[in-house]
């Protein structure tokens, strides 16, 4: 029972950085990459807090009913979860400029179509 | 075509590693290394019931004021690039429950954006979802009405402020006690209370009004009209 739920989240996170990679491989119009983008990253933090979860124990914070408990025994590893708040905020910075960026090339080739941005091939 | 099949194969091959590699992390029932520290001493040593707030402000305050660093840069270039090559939306009248929404919704959101930052030592939350709350109250009067907004200077005039905040706080204690971004200038108090947990809430206030601060530029970015 606990190997299908570690799997079931471990391979929802490794599933949405693979459908991301996939994305950005394969998608052309550059919204669409840009969202796949995203997904990977969500994946990839996911995979982060799993590595820290262990079932059945609380969140990393001290209240009355944590008091009575050894909290090393109580409680999850909050350092990914404090490695991931880091890893969403810059994820939030990434997007935000891909963003941009992508609306300012659509512009430049009047369609959201990466093909259209011969300047970038080689 | 070609490029469906090529991305299929990349997809799959990496796929297949992950799957071989992914059992193999030593995961363990128990906590180990430095997170064991943190969760027996990290109440009192920082005062703060959240421990990841402890970690994220106390333990690695100097990364998460490189953090803080990173996303001042994106949304300085977001709105850097935005005022060169404005968008010029088409801006069109919102509909009735936008309009009504952005009338009746950005005071709640606000008190519960205010409450994640004061609460950030004592409860899920912190400066960050703090200050994203808050960001998108302004995001909803933004879209409620046709209004383009004008000149960010305030907003940026405030980032600054919150920017020069964090640096201050942090060598408050280089002065007091000798090291950059030391919490225990102001003592831990007592661990679940509103006041305590040292430099934890200011810092966390500072970062929330930063945060905030960064993303309604970003957003309001989205609508100038160009031209100063």
């Amino acid at each position: 029972m606990l190997e299908l739920y570690h799997w079931s989240i471990a391979g929802t996170a490794l599933g949405l950085v693979l459908i991301g990679l996939w994305g950005v491989l394969t998608r052309r119009n550059i919204i669409r990459i840009a969202l796949a983008f995203t997904l990977a990253d969500t994946g990839v933090n996911l995979l982060l807090v799993w590595t820290g979860h262990i079932p059945d124990r609380t969140s990393p914070i001290h209240d009355s009913t944590t008091a009575a408990l050894n909290a090393t025994e109580a409680m999850v590893d909050p350092l990914p979860q404090a490695l991931v708040l880091t890893s969403i905020v810059i994820g939030v910075a990434v997007a935000a400029l891909f963003v941009v960026v992508a609306v300012l090339a659509s512009r430049r080739t009047g369609s959201a179509d990466i093909r259209r941005l011969r300047e970038l091939r080689w | 075509m070609i490029r469906s099949i090529f991305g299929l194969i990349l997809v799959l091959v990496l796929g297949a590693i992950m799957v071989a590699v992914v059992p193999d992390i030593e995961y363990s029932e128990e906590i180990h290394g430095v997170g064991l520290h943190y969760t027996s001493q990290g109440m009192q040593e920082t005062g703060s019931a959240n421990l990841v707030t402890a970690v994220i402000v106390a333990y690695r305050g100097l990364d998460t004021l490189g953090e803080v660093v990173v996303l001042f840069c994106a949304s300085t270039s977001v709105v850097l690039i935005l005022s060169l090559y404005p968008l010029s939306l088409k801006v069109s009248r919102p509909s009735f429950i936008v309009a009504q929404t952005s009338r009746l919704l950005p005071a709640p959101i606000l008190l519960l954006g205010l409450y994640l930052i004061a609460h950030s030592h004592l409860s899920p939350g912190g400066g960050f979802p703090g200050g994203a709350v808050i960001a998108s109250a302004f995001l909803l009067v933004m879209l409620g009405g046709t209004g383009v907004p004008g000149s960010s200077r305030n907003l940026a005039a405030v980032e600054s402020l919150a920017g020069l905040s964090f640096g201050l706080l942090g060598f408050w204690g280089v002065m007091k006690l000798g090291q950059f971004l030391n919490n225990l200038v102001l003592g831990t108090g007592t661990p679940g209370s509103l006041v305590s947990a040292g430099l934890i809430p200011l810092i966390s206030l500072v970062i929330g009004i930063k945060v905030a601060s960064e993303l309604s530029s970003v957003f309001a970015a989205f609508r100038y009209k160009g031209g100063h």
